[in-house]
């Protein structure tokens, strides 16, 4: 069932167009996430579906009625802040006893209520501080066990682990995922951290210039991105301008690059001659010496693109080694290959890749279409 | 590292103790000693020829905490109470400014701040005298414009009266108030009033249970500031007020420029001060428990 639907969703900052007509869908105990740099409108989209602004045109049904009017009071949609925004005069527990209260609930029933959120965040004996005496994580567990102890419909998060540092942040991601999937609830996630999106979300929702570019879950965003923009933000990418000359079976298509000719793998329709960038990811592509044994058959195989360079310079990251590759006609690529093969600066080496971790964008389209 | 530390130590030395210096000495030479002064002089046997007799006393303070009337405590109450009273005034008006200040995008900010400051951009004498003819007792221009308009019949009595003081104190103790609440105010993470709507409060649970804890500090800043502003003042309910009202400084100033006693209106402006300070502090005590977690 469809919890949150966004219709065509505008929201103007006197000339600037902070979010420029979105739509989307919300499954009921889907976790999404808005994706994107800072200034793409993540935010005021999520602060228009919290009620903190209101939209300058299109509707956000929220359990079928529009609530784009509605005063975040009456929306019944919780919310953890950035820097979460904890009530600073109130210790821990008048910190979760606030939406009860608003709410009208009982005094022993609160009493239960917070003790037993703050059970599921495992806060327990904590309740009395307050939050200037918690630590990072504690105080973000609060923010949540607030949020949710009023058992709002639908759970909204900006950013919540952007102050957080990185051994907590990995943790809190799992944390909040399996809290969420617990409580079943609805959870609408904004981060400008691909790596969050990815490990903490059902499908995530890319965003760039007010825009959405793709919706997709984890996989699809990063194997099949729909635009440039896409395959940029999320992870790296090589690409390639190359001209479509005829599509072959199984959805392979053959191109024509300066460095050769490539055969990738794509689902959709291409017009021969058009003009397309083919990207493939740096770990896609496998070396082998220019002078190895299988030579021959490589260059001539119908199931591996070649393409013949020469290592500018190699870097160490531990768990992989990195390479620029200098193809002929110039291109610069990069290659990331298991620590091990350790290849030299100035090495001339063939890199490899099968058209299906190919992906191509048409240039038509980079400009940025909901998909 | 050495460095450092040879730095840290220089910064150690009590070399910028002489930048205290200039206020040190202004303190001492316009505030410690003419207070001591004060002090001293409540002490001195009264004299009618003379400004004070020979000899020390503690008759003066004896016939004003004692004085079988307890006309002097009744003044001091009066005083405190309509200190507290002004400050409390205040603190209703400059609130809901100060929160507007503090909250507004406007790009003409600095024009609202200049109005917050008015008051105070006009002399002490011809404000009040402004006051005489707006709120005049009987050709004042708010009983004409009610008496044209047929809604009264008699003259309604502002002025000389602890109302027509009270208006003129608020009116420019009101800065006074605002400034340090809306400082309080910006301080305060507008997130805060959104996480508590986000939780079902409406913006008057916002305001009580949210802003209005945490601007606490400047809450107390401003009442304290307003409270001992008006404990002393004298011009204000002298021309508003007249000899109707009857406050502390008033009564001092009678004891010693119409009365000449100079020992025993020391004493008085000393216990005003002892039970200003007092209230002061009672007063932070109250509200302490109240800024737990915040300061």
């Amino acid at each position: 069932m469809t919890a949150l639907q966004i219709r065509n969703l505008e929201k103007r900052f006197e000339d600037v167009v902070a979010v420029g007509g979105i739509s989307l869908d919300v499954e009921e105990g889907e976790l999404v996430s808005f994706l994107g740099p800072s200034g793409c409108g993540k935010t005021t989209t999520l602060r228009c579906i919290a009620g903190f602004e209101f939209p300058d045109s299109g509707e956000i049904r929220f359990g079928g009625e529009d609530i784009a009017n509605v005063l975040p009071e009456h929306r019944n949609i919780g919310m953890v802040f950035q820097n979460y925004a904890l009530f600073p005069h109130m210790t821990v527990r008048g910190n979760l006893a606030f939406g009860l209260e608003m709410r009208g609930v009982a005094k022993s029933e609160i009493e239960k209520r917070t003790n037993l959120a703050l059970d599921k965040v495992q806060l327990t004996g904590l309740e009395d501080r307050f939050p200037r005496q918690l630590s990072g994580g504690q105080q973000q567990r609060v923010a949540l066990a607030r949020a949710l102890v009023v058992e709002p419909g639908m759970l909204l998060l900006d950013e919540p682990l952007a102050n957080l540092d990185a051994k907590l942040r990995d943790e809190m991601r799992f944390f909040i995922r399996t809290l969420q999937k617990e409580v079943g609830i609805t959870t609408v996630y904004v981060t400008h951290d691909q790596a969050e999106a990815m490990v903490i979300s059902d499908r995530i929702v890319v965003m760039f210039e007010g825009a959405i570019h793709q919706i997709g879950d984890p996989t699809s965003i990063y194997e099949q991105p729909a635009t440039e923009e896409v395959a940029n933000f999320i992870g790296l990418a090589n690409y390639l301008p190359a001209t479509v000359l005829a599509a072959e079976a199984n959805g392979v298509w053959r191109l024509r690059t300066q460095a050769g000719e490539i055969r990738c793998e794509f689902g959709s329709e291409l017009a021969p001659g058009q003009p397309v960038r083919i990207i493939i990811r740096p770990e896609a592509i496998q070396l082998a010496p220019a002078n190895g044994m299988e030579s021959k058959a490589d260059v001539t195989s119908r199931t591996r693109n070649v393409l013949a360079g020469k290592v500018l310079e190699r870097f160490y990251l531990g768990n992989i080694a990195g390479y620029r590759i200098q193809c002929d006609d110039g291109l610069v690529i990069q290659v990331q290959a298991p620590p091990w093969a350790s290849y030299r600066n100035g090495d001339l080496v063939r890199c490899l890749f099968p058209p299906r971790r190919t992906w191509i964008i048409s240039d038509c389209e980079s400009s940025g279409t909901a998909t | 590292m050495t460095i450092a530390v040879d730095e840290q130590s220089r910064r150690r030395t009590p070399r910028h103790l002489l930048l205290l210096l200039p206020t040190t000495i202004l303190f001492v030479v316009f505030l410690v000693f003419p207070y001591f002064n004060m002090v001293v002089m409540s002490f001195r046997n009264p004299s009618t020829r003379g400004v004070f007799a020979p000899g020390f006393t503690f008759g003066n303070y004896l016939e004003s905490l004692l004085d079988p009337d307890f006309y002097y405590l009744a003044v001091l109450v009066e005083t405190i109470l309509f200190g507290v009273g002004t400050a409390f005034a205040c603190l209703l008006l400059a609130f809901p400014v100060a929160y507007h200040l503090a909250r507004t995008t406007w790009r003409h900010k600095a024009l609202l701040y200049t109005f917050v400051l008015s008051p105070l951009l006009v002399g002490v004498v011809i404000r009040c005298y402004g006051w005489m003819i707006i709120l005049g007792n009987n050709n004042g221009l708010v009983n004409n414009l009610l008496r044209d308009l047929e809604l009264i019949e008699r003259p309604i009595r502002f002025l000389y009266n602890y109302f027509g003081v009270s208006v003129g104190l608020v009116h420019v103790f009101l800065p006074f108030m605002i400034l340090p609440i809306l400082g309080a105010i910006q301080s305060i993470d507008p997130r805060l009033e959104e996480a508590a709507q986000s939780l079902g409060a409406s913006r008057l649970k916002v305001m009580w249970r949210v802003v209005f804890p945490l601007s606490l500090p400047g809450v107390q800043a401003g009442a304290i500031l307003v409270f001992v502003l008006t404990i002393s003042s004298y011009v204000i309910p002298i021309l508003l007020g007249g000899l109707n009202v009857m406050i502390m400084p008033t009564l001092v100033v009678q004891q010693l420029l119409d009365a000449m006693l100079w020992p025993f209106g020391a004493a008085l402006a000393f216990i005003l001060s002892i039970a200003g300070a007092l209230s002061v502090y009672l007063y932070l005590r109250f509200t302490a428990r109240f800024m737990r977690g915040i300061s």
